[in-house]
């Protein structure tokens, strides 16, 4: 199934296909963080080994934006998500990664927050807010040389944040959400004998900010 | 065989008294039930939430099974212990869910408790910390041999699992 990499439709053979298609668009729509301005974020997906990218962008990197003057307090970043993926098995289904940065008092880019979530299969649109939490450290003395030095704990790799494994030994402080809104099409998975449930047109799901925060 | 997917998250726990909260997660199935990938089980990251009072931990969770039955539907079982600044755990709740059988994703809101003991242990639990915890765990997700216990409730914690099924049309489910 893998011979004809940039037609898979032509890789249907007498007996239906062995590979089905999963398109996903959409933005990163905004973000809330009490705390923090003037942010930019990356995000990159993270998949299984049956999974591989067939068209769009895997990766970006967005604008940084500021903190809106009304008293919605808002920083809306827009950034368009466009990627196409082929599969033959739903395990490792695609999850989406974002780390948002920002500047610190000294000036040096420090990172405000992690998160992931699946990329929705039901097709649809779908608009889903994540929270977004940092890496902590357990000691009060690395907490302020860390904020003296301008470098706080990270993860060297984000994808690290996809994945369930080795979670047992972080501390994290969740600080902030981030709004993403996602459009997906499916092709020959209901073939393949999957069923996906119904399609979901008014798919909004994620927590709430609390209150005072405005949506 | 027909299979299932349960792709989703762990997304976090609200209402629960101490805020450092940590979740240990199981699934368990019938005897009918093969795990063909993923993770049974895990642990997730201890989160101190800065806003708001819903710890999150965004855990994925990506399960492949394959069955020959509907008895022994996976069970998600949970315990959601809270750590403090020393590093001492303490236990804030049991809880389990099943997961969901219809096709799509679903928000699923677990509630939790946790055992009381004596009056003598729950005072200490309220100054020196500690209190009772299950010594088997499958008292977590199974009925039996509940009516011994004396339990309060904790908090909820929150799960958004989505579900795939495959080839469960050609066995006569609806």
């Amino acid at each position: 199934p893998w011979s004809f990499p940039g037609a898979p439709s032509l890789a249907m053979t007498a007996a239906g296909p062995s590979v089905f298609l999963l398109m996903v668009n959409g933005q990163v729509e905004s973000a809330q963080f009490p705390e923090y301005d003037d942010l930019y974020c990356k995000y990159c997906f993270v998949y299984g080994q049956d999974w591989a990218p067939t068209a769009g962008l895997e990766e970006g990197i967005s604008q940084i934006t500021s903190k809106s003057q009304d008293v919605r307090r808002v920083l809306v970043w827009n950034f368009p998500i466009d990627v196409t993926f082929k599969s033959t098995n739903p395990y490792g289904w695609p999850q989406i990664v974002l780390s948002v940065y920002g500047p610190d008092v000294f000036g040096n880019d420090v990172v405000r927050g992690y998160g992931a979530v699946h990329v929705p299969f039901s097709p649809g649109r779908h608009k889903r807010t994540i929270p977004m939490f940092v890496p902590e450290s357990t000691s009060k003395l690395q907490k302020f040389t860390s904020w003296f030095m301008g470098r706080r704990p990270e993860y060297t790799d984000p994808k690290v944040v996809a994945q369930g494994e080795g979670r047992e030994v972080t501390r994290v402080r969740s600080q902030g959400f981030v709004t993403l809104l996602f459009n997906v099409v499916t092709k020959d998975m209901r073939k393949l004998g999957y069923d996906t449930g119904p399609p979901d047109t008014q798919g909004t799901s994620g927590p709430s900010p609390p209150q005072g925060i405005p949506r | 065989m027909a299979e299932v997917h349960v792709i989703g998250q762990i997304m976090g726990a609200t209402g629960f008294s101490e805020s450092s909260l940590f979740c240990k997660w199981g699934v368990h199935t019938g005897a009918a039930w093969k795990l063909l990938s993923g993770v049974r089980e895990g642990q997730t990251q201890v989160d101190t939430p800065q806003v708001g009072d819903m710890a999150y931990w965004s855990h994925p969770i990506d399960l492949h099974f394959a069955t020959k039955g509907l008895q022994g539907w996976p069970r998600l079982h949970l315990q959601v212990w809270s750590q403090d600044s020393f590093g001492r755990c303490q236990l804030a709740g049991y809880g389990f869910c099943h997961v969901p059988s219809s096709p799509g994703t679903h928000q699923l809101d677990c509630p939790t408790w946790r055992p009381l003991g004596s009056w003598r242990e729950q005072l200490a639990r309220a100054f020196v910390g500690g209190g009772p915890q299950l010594l088997h765990g499958d008292a977590i997700y199974s009925g039996a041999d509940r009516y011994r216990l004396h339990t309060a409730a904790g908090g909820i914690v929150r799960l958004e699992l989505g579900l795939l099924l495959r080839h469960f049309d050609r066995y006569g489910v609806e």
